[in-house]
């Protein structure tokens, strides 16, 4: 938990398509979201990207999904993809935090087993002017999961690193 | 934590604006209106004194909050130019003065890290 409110913080999410990112001045501050497609090379890909977010929005902490956690499965690749960025991010001297699922959702919503989709209501509730319009609609057992959902994993992770507000 | 240089890009995400609309409120014309924010949110452009007026007026946030990582650098030059003024004589000493100065060199001292 980072109990400094005054950092700036960059959340990664590293997904099968690409990478949701966030960045966060402070609890209540969302300075920056969205998510990149990597279509070829992925992990090249988004290693370069998470070097531009680093150079341009120099974060104190970089937050990234907890992948060894006992609750999370992750392919093979990203889990490569995440210990090239723990390795990037140590290189540049960012602080790295891991924040598993389970965080997130304990944190956000105060239930391990809430589901992604409540979990991304909650974040464009509080976040109305940046998220309101990007909350995607509730996917279906037929539907694959829609692209905007990497925008709230990453928002997700980077709220869960703050103390919450009771 | 060193302020960005500006806040414009996630000022005009929050207004779901495009950067080709806020050039055409800032009166940028021509094809480049777009390009001109764009540089100017990438920190590749220092904005004129009137553009950054007119970004003050668009998103209703005082320009010293959007240039935070610029106010940041002149208020901390400034200080560190008022502790060189109040080490030099004056020949006219005020009172006035002497406690504007004093103001100002405390800054430096406060944030000695930014120096």
């Amino acid at each position: 938990m980072i109990q400094n409110k005054n950092v700036r913080i960059l959340a990664i999410a590293p997904l099968s398509r690409g990478l949701g990112y966030a960045v966060m001045e402070g609890p209540d501050k969302l300075l920056a979201s969205g998510n990149k497609a990597i279509l070829r090379d992925k992990n090249a890909g988004a290693l370069a990207w998470v070097n531009r977010f680093i150079q341009f929005y120099q974060p104190n902490v970089l937050v990234l999904p907890n992948v060894k956690a006992a609750d999370t499965r992750r392919a093979a690749r990203i889990k490569t993809l995440h210990r090239q960025i723990v390795a990037w991010a140590d290189k540049k001297k960012v602080k790295v935090r891991l924040v598993s699922v389970t965080q997130v959702r304990t944190q956000l919503l105060g239930d391990s087993k809430a589901t992604k989709f409540a979990v991304a209501q909650m974040l464009a509730g509080k976040f109305p002017p940046e998220l309101g319009t990007r909350l995607p609609p509730k996917r279906r057992p037929w539907m694959s999961e829609d692209p905007r959902m990497d925008i709230f994993d990453a928002v997700g992770l980077a709220v869960a690193s703050w103390p919450q507000q009771k | 934590m060193k302020s960005l240089p500006n806040y414009l890009q996630s000022q005009r995400k929050r207004f779901a604006l495009s950067q080709e609309e806020v050039g055409f409120l800032l009166g940028i014309s021509g094809m480049t209106k777009g390009e001109k924010v764009c540089r100017d949110e990438n920190f590749a452009r220092e904005p004129s004194l009137q553009d950054a007026l007119a970004y003050e007026a668009i998103y209703g946030v005082p320009v010293r909050e959007l240039f935070a990582g610029r106010y940041q650098q002149a208020e901390q030059d400034v200080a560190t130019r008022a502790k060189i003024l109040s080490f030099r004589k004056l020949r006219k000493t005020d009172a006035r003065k002497q406690e504007c100065i004093i103001q100002l060199a405390a800054k430096a001292s406060a944030n000695p890290s930014r120096e």
